[in-house]
């Protein structure tokens, strides 16, 4: 039963994605709506990372075919910069240390960045110091990490949440999180759930890419897809995904192969 | 090629040039300088086949003649304010074109204990003084720029701090150049530590001429018994500069040196940090960051003797080479014999921003006796594409994303600059530098 989307914030027709000349992705069709919280779940190797690296203009990451608009928006004619300023986060798998960088000056310099672009006025260091302080706490970071190097150091834990953070600060139209339960145990996740249901919104829309049904317990999707070789193949809602955790992914290879 | 004769008559010219230093000598000077003239001249070639001159070449110095400097004629042109630290409280001393003055100097409320004066003023008020410190540790024989420094230097900073004083305020040396004439300016200091003595001095080399000069700079750092001395160096000559710098550190029983060194100016720039322990327990904890461009050369050597047992050395250099830039590095740690329980590390770690650019590093490590702790390491890399992707999916720009991550690279060593104002300064210097790169393309 797949929720029909009207005019939707996300429409993805077609999209086929090589790596080093390897096809992974082989004509993806997805449509999210505002509002909308779509789980997409998959056995490894079958292209959930190579989606959401695809969405964020990735190196490495070669679009051969298809077609992705965010909000009307050619997606795939833009910069990772500008994709991320019209509004799409990814939340890594694999959040990058970056010693040496200050974590509060980072995230002053995208937020400012993301301002700029939608022509909103730059915060200044004490008004940013104060919203990320609030924001730090409602997800759960400790506020020294705001004072060390991004990253660096960090648990893994505290990388997710920090992740977090960032999308509660840049308050994205479309969130990716991708793997974001992953490594994380139960209070983190539960933490890590807590702020992205914070950020459900009737004017944003987030896929959560995930191996696991348990990240789903805690926030509720609307849909759920089964991606499998490159492909969309099946969808539902959240019953599919707890088939899929009782008898894993082997019946759908089945049936998608029949 | 540099041939012996080249080099010779290019040493005359500049002697020649600059002898005005001789005339008030005193006679035990006089005899040391005239050493260092016979040296000099019996000095081989600087040129490739030396190792130590393997990736800088000279060639461009012998082709150019300098003229005696004349600084005290020009120091009513200069506007000092632009060039201070607000917020630095500092004794200053500011030599124009190596002249000490005394117009633009900062000495006042010297606390008793401390000496700073210029090294002319000194030779005429005190030349005892002069004469028991003078060239203890700058051996001329060996280095063809010392022994023009020694033979003809042209003022200085001289630095005592008598035994336990721990002086609070930073002691800043700011050389400024000025002028449109090819100068020679030769500037030579003394600092003497005594026993226990504490303190912290900063080095400024500021060029804004357009004209180019030669800075022929040395020191001859005396750490005594228990002594500390923070040292913090920041060239930023002008782009036309040749700029070369001699340091000889004699470090004492437990005395402690730490000091970072910032290169980001000058065409041709060179800096040698020769570094001698004769007596045990002494620490030396060296840093440097240089940042290097299109039509620049930023070169370190550093040579340092573990020469007894139970010392202590750090020298952790980062660079920064863009454009059609050029680097050379070459840390040598020498450990004797005698010199067991030595803990020693060396690193040079290097960011390549463009295909163009040129790094030529060598660390090295001798070691002939047989219980130690030593290390050296150097790597040369490009921006890792993942930390880019990372910044510019949170919307910031490639080219600002790049600077992020330059600076990040080169915080750790900025970060290691205790007196905060300087710290800023070193940040924003830095800051201006990456903004003269040309980012695009880094991570296309």
């Amino acid at each position: 039963m797949n929720k029909v989307t009207e005019n939707p914030m996300l429409s993805i027709r077609g999209l086929q994605v090589a790596v080093d000349d390897k096809s992974i992705l082989k004509g993806l069709d997805l449509a999210v709506g505002a509002g909308e919280v779509h789980a997409i779940m998959g056995p490894n190797g079958s292209g959930k990372s190579t989606l959401s690296h695809a969405l964020a203009g990735r190196q490495g990451y070669q679009v051969t075919a298809g077609e992705v608009l965010l909000d009307g928006h050619d997606l795939l004619a833009l910069e990772t910069e500008e994709r991320a300023r019209l509004g799409l986060f990814l939340a890594m798998q694999y959040p990058v240390e970056l010693p040496g960088v200050n974590n509060m000056h980072f995230m002053r310099e995208s937020l400012n960045a993301i301002r700029r672009a939608r022509g909103e006025e730059e915060l200044d260091a004490v008004a940013f110091m104060k919203l990320v302080r609030t924001k730090a706490d409602e997800v759960g970071l400790d506020q020294q990490l705001l004072k060390r190097s991004v990253n660096a150091g960090f648990s893994g834990g505290e990388k997710k949440r920090n992740e977090i953070l960032q999308m509660a600060l840049l308050e994205p139209r479309l969130a990716i999180l991708d793997e974001t339960d992953s490594g994380l145990d139960i209070d983190a996740l539960r933490i890590v759930a807590d702020g992205v249901n914070a950020l459900r919104s009737p004017e944003r829309a987030i896929i959560l890419i995930t191996h696991y049904q348990r990240l789903l317990d805690y926030i509720e999707p609307d849909v759920v897809h089964v991606l499998s070789d490159g492909r969309i193949v099946q969808s539902g809602d959240k019953q599919l995904a707890l088939k899929l955790e009782q008898q894993g992914y082997g019946w759908i290879a089945g049936e998608s192969a029949a | 090629m540099i041939t012996l004769e080249r080099q010779r008559s290019w040493f005359e010219r500049q002697l020649a040039a600059a002898t005005q230093s001789l005339e008030q000598a005193p006679p035990w000077l006089k005899t040391a300088q005239q050493q260092a003239i016979e040296s000099a001249v019996r000095l081989p070639p600087l040129n490739r086949k030396q190792e130590a001159w393997r990736y800088t070449s000279i060639e461009g110095l012998l082709r150019n003649s300098f003229a005696a400097s004349d600084g005290v004629a020009r120091q009513r042109e200069i506007q000092l304010d632009q060039w201070l630290l607000p917020r630095l409280d500092s004794f200053r001393v500011v030599l124009v074109n190596g002249h000490f003055s005394a117009q633009l100097s900062n000495l006042d409320e010297l606390p008793s204990g401390v000496r700073i004066e210029s090294l002319r003023t000194l030779l005429g008020a005190d030349p005892g003084m002069l004469a028991a410190c003078f060239g203890h540790t700058a051996r001329h024989g060996e280095n063809i720029f010392t022994a023009l420094n020694t033979a003809a230097f042209s003022d200085g900073l001289f630095l005592r701090i008598a035994r336990d004083v721990e002086l609070q305020r930073p002691i800043e040396v700011i050389y400024l150049h000025s002028g449109n004439e090819q100068q020679l300016m030769q500037p030579r200091n003394l600092v003497v530590l005594e026993p226990g003595a504490r303190a912290t001095l900063i080095e400024r080399f500021i060029g804004d001429a357009s004209a180019p000069y030669f800075h022929n700079n040395l020191s001859e750092i005396n750490l005594q018994r228990n002594a500390e001395l923070r040292h913090y160096r920041l060239q930023q000559e002008s782009r036309n500069a040749w700029h070369l710098g001699n340091l000889y550190l004699d470090q004492h029983r437990h005395s402690d040196y730490r000091g970072a060194t910032l290169a980001f100016g000058g065409a041709w720039a060179r800096t040698e940090y020769h570094l001698d322990f004769n007596h045990p327990h002494a620490n030396c904890d060296l840093s440097g960051l240089y940042m290097t461009g299109d039509k620049q050369l930023t070169d370190f050597h550093l040579m340092v003797k573990h020469g007894v047992a139970d010392c202590r050395s750090r020298e952790q250099f980062k660079g920064i080479v863009y454009g059609e830039g050029r680097a050379v590095f070459d840390g040598h740690i020498l450990v004797d014999r005698k010199a067991q329980r030595s803990d020693a590390r060396l690193s040079n770690d290097n960011l390549m921003l463009t295909r163009n650019a040129e790094i030529d590093t060598k660390p090295q490590l001798e070691i002939y006796a047989d219980d130690v702790s030593c290390s050296h390491g150097t790597t040369i890399g490009e921006l890792d594409q993942q930390q880019l992707f990372y910044l510019r999916s949170r919307g910031i720009d490639e080219a600002t994303a790049c600077k992020l991550l330059c600076q990040g690279f080169a915080a750790e060593i900025i970060d290691g600059i205790a007196p905060e104002p300087l710290r800023e300064h070193a940040r924003h210097l830095l800051a201006d530098t990456l903004d003269r790169v040309a980012f695009t393309g880094a991570g296309g």
